[in-house]
């Protein structure tokens, strides 16, 4: 009677599942397409601490052959119900299964045995979902690469491990892709992306 | 309908019947319609049309095989109180769909018995007696096989 002792945490997930699934998705790819520029993400209200970006990102990408991993902090009864019945994805314990991750602020510092992929197959490598309080006033940090004329200022609040870890990952054409979520807002950062670290900038 | 198909959970198995009941309804939920959304209530997930895999047994005891596909439509709602009713029907009637799962939420209350007794049993009676006389039409058209004895050594 799992079913039953779980049903009290459901709500209802898009309004319009096919239209608002679509508009979801488009969103997240401009922002792939177009490194770096907050894309709007606004079809999904919040589910518990999952802000209503994170949550639409949960609903486009997620189904049954996407196993996730979800952080600490977002492994609540409501969020494990709500994307079971609403995505009927498997949430899996090790880091290695999962083709997406649910990653709050902390979670992004340890991008350890997330898989990046192999040379034959670099596109089933774990795709980052990053939920942060906001998209802005961070440390400003330089992008460069495809989708991207000349550079472009990115002030994401994230803190300097998370950058380690990203280029400690990142074999093109292995790699980390990952979307930065906040309100209703969503950034994409795809492992093509050359993000230039102060020290870099100096030389 | 065959006993060993329920549960043997006596609660899993009444609810199993009235699951049955709603799903082969029909239009004949529609009389209801004005008590079932007498109570307030939300969608969780609203109707949607989709299709399922119907698979056979050969005999009914041999291996598996794809039957074929059927649409089937499906509903989730909660009521003001709380209690959260699921249907899966055949066939693309998103209307009997939500009132299936209304129907099913109402039936999961404290008003159970009310429920059964209002809508259950004459839904189920009917069904029964619209199978019967199905049964009793197609029983006319049965024909015996047999077979003369040949005279033959």
């Amino acid at each position: 009677m799992s079913a039953a002792n779980n049903s009290q945490w459901l709500q209802a997930a898009f309004n319009d599942p096919v239209l608002d699934a679509q508009t979801s998705f488009r969103s997240a790819l401009k922002a792939l397409a177009e490194p770096g520029l907050a894309q709007p993400l606004n079809r999904a209200l919040a589910l518990g601490n999952l802000h209503p970006a994170t949550y639409a990102l949960c609903l486009a990408f997620l189904d049954g052959d996407t196993p996730l991993w979800l952080a600490p902090c977002f492994d609540t009864p409501a969020i494990r119900a709500n994307l079971s019945f609403h995505c009927g994805c498997p949430v899996v314990a090790e880091r290695e299964e999962a083709l997406f991750a649910l990653l709050d602020e902390a979670g992004a510092d340890d991008l350890s045995a997330f898989d990046n992929g192999s040379e034959r197959y670099p596109d089933q490598s774990c795709t980052l979902l990053i939920q942060l309080d906001t998209l802005t006033g961070g440390e400003q940090l330089r992008w460069r690469g495809p989708g991207i004329k000349d550079v472009r200022a990115v002030e994401l609040p994230l803190r300097p491990r998370f950058w380690q870890q990203r280029q400690a990952r990142s074999a093109f054409p292995r790699g980390l892709d990952a979307f930065f979520a906040a309100g209703e807002q969503v950034i994409g950062l795809p492992r093509s992306t050359h993000v230039l670290l102060n020290a870099e900038e100096a030389a | 309908m065959n006993r060993n198909l329920l549960h043997s959970d006596p609660q899993i198995a009444t609810r199993q019947r009235w699951m049955g009941v709603l799903a082969r309804a029909g239009t004949g939920l529609m009389t209801y319609e004005a008590a079932l959304k007498e109570a307030e209530y939300s969608l969780i997930r609203a109707p949607e049309i989709g299709m399922t895999l119907v698979r056979g047994r050969m005999g009914g005891t041999g291996s598996p095989f794809n039957l074929g596909e059927m649409s089937v439509t499906r509903c989730v709602v909660r009521l003001i109180d709380g209690s959260t009713g699921y249907s899966y029907v055949a066939g693309r009637d998103k209307q009997h769909a939500e009132l299936a799962a209304l129907a099913d939420a109402h039936l999961q209350g404290p008003e159970q018995q009310h429920w059964l007794s209002l809508m259950i049993e004459p839904l189920a009676a009917d069904q029964q007696r619209q199978q019967a006389a199905k049964a009793a039409e197609t029983a006319t058209t049965q024909v015996e096989f047999f077979t003369l004895v040949r005279g033959e050594d």
